[in-house]
């Protein structure tokens, strides 16, 4: 069937709307729906119409709701996207690797004077040599960097699942 | 129904520290920010746990509310963009039972045949984008102005104007397709 042009489509909502003039209104029934393409089109539309109208009403929500939306008020602020119980492990295995490494630092076992990192050349022949690659590596001062980094990391877990939730806490309460 | 000076007024007592103040907020808005958050996700439980969530996250912005808008309208985005990301995080297919039972009964036929085409334009309702259907759905609430609609969307309202006709034709066109596609499986 064809279609009809985007402005006698139009025209065909705005007549179902009730917006023409008696003129307009004349023209649509006399030119539009006389024939099966414009009758059709309106059909569709009044069926869309329909089911908009049917729908078109305010839901309600639960008996409760109010209550809920105020109970939320005060225990949203303690959300984290991080556990409590998770935090405080991640923290307790931070301080874990810390100490470890204090530990095993303490003891001497990177004190050893700066190791070169040698890497063997896989091909070794007369035509075809390859230098050999060493890299300065200082056991200690890597070492020491892991332990910073690891304290750092303690810290804003220590602050993400103790602190602040703590502080909040207290702002809430009216402290 | 609450003036706008007498909301400016709850607010600052909320703002000053008077939780229980904003039960008053929630009573007068709740009905409509669960019907937006209804006609984005399509179930009752999401629908009420996004509009809770919409309503906790205004009173923790509500100090930058600069009352320039309505607090409605400002209420309003919040519900309709947590809703949507209700939508994303939750991607599931929402089944509307309104367009998957077909009650038939003593009916006639011209009564089956107007049931079909209501459940065929529940199909093509998903053919529109969120944004068009939101509109056309809250634009045929009375209670929702176009005004309204506009700024929950962040359009103007000749453009949104426009959309909901355009989507009010596409629908049309949609039900064309799906009533075709159904007369050739028959």
């Amino acid at each position: 069937m064809k279609k009809l042009s985007q402005e006698k489509d139009d025209l065909l909502i705005r007549y179902l709307d009730g917006d023409l003039s008696a003129g307009e209104k004349e023209v649509v029934e006399k030119e539009l729906l006389s024939a099966e393409p414009g009758r059709q089109r309106l059909e569709y539309l009044q069926s869309v119409h329909t089911y908009l109208k049917k729908r078109a009403r305010l839901e309600m929500p639960s008996k409760n709701f109010t209550e809920k939306v105020l109970d939320g008020l005060t225990t949203v602020q303690f959300r984290s996207s991080l556990s409590y119980k998770r935090g405080l492990l991640l923290l307790l295995g931070t301080l874990l690797a810390s100490g470890i490494a204090l530990a095993l630092l303490s003891a001497g076992v990177f004190d050893a004077p700066t190791t070169p990192l040698v890497v063997d050349a896989p091909i070794d022949s007369e035509l075809f040599k390859v230098p050999t690659i060493s890299i300065p590596f200082n056991g200690k001062l890597i070492v020491n960097g892991i332990i910073f980094l690891n304290l750092g990391l303690a810290f804003v877990l220590f602050d993400r699942t103790v602190l602040r939730p703590w502080f909040q806490k207290r702002t809430s309460m009216g402290y | 129904m609450i003036t706008t000076q007498q909301e400016y007024s709850i607010i600052d007592k909320i703002l000053a520290g008077d939780q229980q103040s904003y039960a008053v907020l929630v009573d007068q808005y709740k009905t409509y920010a669960f019907t937006i958050a209804f006609k984005i996700l399509d179930s009752r439980s999401e629908a009420e746990e996004a509009a809770q969530d919409a309503f906790i996250k205004a009173f923790h912005y509500l100090k930058t509310f600069n009352r320039q808008a309505k607090f409605s309208t400002w209420l309003y985005r919040i519900v309709f963009n947590t809703a949507i990301s209700y939508k994303r995080k939750h991607k599931h297919a929402f089944q509307s039972i309104e367009t998957t039972v077909i009650a038939y009964s003593d009916q006639s036929d011209k009564q089956l045949e107007r049931d079909d085409k209501q459940l065929f334009v529940g199909k093509a309702m998903d053919a529109l984008s969120e944004a068009d259907r939101l509109a056309i759905q809250l634009f045929y609430i009375q209670e929702f102005s176009l005004e309204e609609v506009a700024d929950l969307l962040g359009q103007n309202v000749n453009t949104v104007k426009v959309r909901i006709h355009r989507a009010r034709q596409r629908l049309a066109d949609e039900l064309t397709r799906i009533l075709k596609q159904e007369a050739l499986t028959l």
